[in-house]
């Protein structure tokens, strides 16, 4: 029986030496394992069914594998993607640093300025304090330099004045620009109007024109009517119904 | 500190690995002994260790392990933690249905030291299933091996159209009931 031919032997000669005995307390180095083999089956053993079911075998290994590498495919993707967002955020994260680095510096220099000019003027004052001729001199170029700052001042009030009298003239260009445009527009409108009126005109003289061909053509047809009626020799005179249309012929369109 | 992982390896062909992971020894050799007794056709080994990692010195000489079983000594609260410390050294993949924790000793319940209610909360976390059995007694510790060579044969691919992830979800839901 083919079943039976894949009987392993019996289990218990086979058996490796079993683990080395485990240390009581818990060691950080973790026991080797052990390995306890089971019987193999043997060449003269192998028939067909036995080699269909090792082919099962392995094509049911072969799914998981492939079904391990579909998912580990994927992980990886998304591994990447996170990656590229965390690379995205340091770099945004690098730039706010700069940026932050460098309101530091500027308010740095700002600070250090400003202590510069408090130790100026704290020496300034201990020199006045002295009462000799540095200390003159130095009321002198005081008071220059408040002459001076009140000229500044009045320079610039005047260059204000006449910025916003710049401001002035160029708002009321804008509004002069503004009409412009709509004195345009008026213009543009009563051309297009002049130009739909001459086509009206011409549409009125062809109708005269249609007219004037209408009445010639009835005035002919007049004329025929007559002659027939007279050259055919009947007494229109008698009959009152063709005397009228005689009487009628007699009223020529053109005439009119 | 080396990951266990489950699809670093190639399988050899026509045999399944299982590892015992637990603090008892001598109940890990009785029932390695118990499953090798079972009429099987392919070749089984057993690996036995005391906690996660294994030596990484044998590391190429050791098969692809097919089949984690950690084993939890309900009377002694140190096998549960040993179990816990070594859960961290295998890899997420295993989870998919590559491990199994037996839980030993129910049959004496007097002398429990640890929660069932802990255990199931284990297993549930780790997404495993998780069997009770008492490995002193012949009939239960038969029955288990016969279980545990099952599930090994499954984890192994030795049967066609049964996926350990397939087979673990079937345990889940009857877990879940």
């Amino acid at each position: 029986m083919a079943a039976l031919a894949l009987e392993p032997p019996a289990p218990a000669p086979t058996f490796e030496p079993p683990a080395p005995p485990l240390d009581p307390e818990p060691i950080p180095a973790p026991v080797p394992a052990p390995v306890w083999v089971q019987g193999s089956i043997n060449d003269g053993d192998l028939n067909a069914l036995a080699l269909l079911r090792l082919r099962d075998r392995l094509k049911e290994q072969l799914v998981e594998y492939k079904a391990a590498l579909l998912a580990n495919q994927e992980y990886f993707t998304n591994h990447l993607k996170i990656n590229i967002i965390e690379e995205k955020l340091i770099q945004s994260a690098t730039k706010n640093l700069q940026k932050s680095i460098e309101e530091v510096k500027v308010s740095l220099q700002n600070k250090t300025l400003a202590l510069q000019r408090v130790q100026i003027t704290d020496a300034l004052r201990n020199q006045v304090d002295h009462n000799d001729e540095d200390s003159r001199l130095i009321l002198e170029t005081m008071k220059q330099i408040g002459l001076l700052s009140q000229a500044v001042v009045e320079y610039q009030q005047q260059a204000n004045h006449k910025e916003e009298r710049m401001t002035d003239i160029k708002r009321k260009r804008l509004c002069l620009k503004v009409d412009e445009g709509q004195k345009v527009e008026q213009i543009q409108t009563t051309m297009d109007m002049q130009e739909e009126k001459p086509a009206s005109v011409n549409v009125s003289e062809t109708e005269n024109n249609k007219l004037e061909q209408e009445k010639q053509m009835t005035a002919v047809i007049q004329n025929v009517f007559q002659n027939l009626i007279v050259g055919s020799g009947v007494n229109w005179a008698e009959d009152a119904s063709l005397k009228a249309v005689v009487l009628r012929l007699e009223n020529n369109v053109c005439v009119h | 500190m080396a990951v266990l992982r489950p699809l670093d390896k190639l399988p050899t062909l026509n045999s399944g690995v299982l590892l015992l992971v637990g603090s008892d020894e001598a109940l890990q050799q009785k029932l390695a002994e118990a499953i090798l007794q079972e009429k099987k056709d392919f070749n089984i080994s057993i690996h036995l260790a005391a906690s996660l990692p294994l030596p990484s010195e044998r590391d190429h000489l050791r098969p692809r392990i097919d089949l984690v079983v950690f084993m939890i000594d309900i009377k002694s609260k140190y096998s549960l933690k040993n179990v816990e410390a070594s859960l961290a050294h295998v890899d997420a993949n295993f989870f998919l249905g590559k491990v199994c924790f037996l839980v030993t000793g129910v049959g004496r319940v007097n002398a429990c030291s640890i929660e069932t209610n802990a255990i199931c909360q284990l297993g549930k976390a780790y997404c495993s299933p998780v069997l009770f059995c008492e490995l002193e007694l012949e009939g239960i510790r038969v029955a288990t091996a016969q279980r545990l060579l099952r599930m090994l044969q499954i984890c192994a691919g030795h049967i066609p159209g049964v996926s350990a992830l397939s087979f673990v979800s079937l345990m889940r839901n009857s877990d879940d009931d």
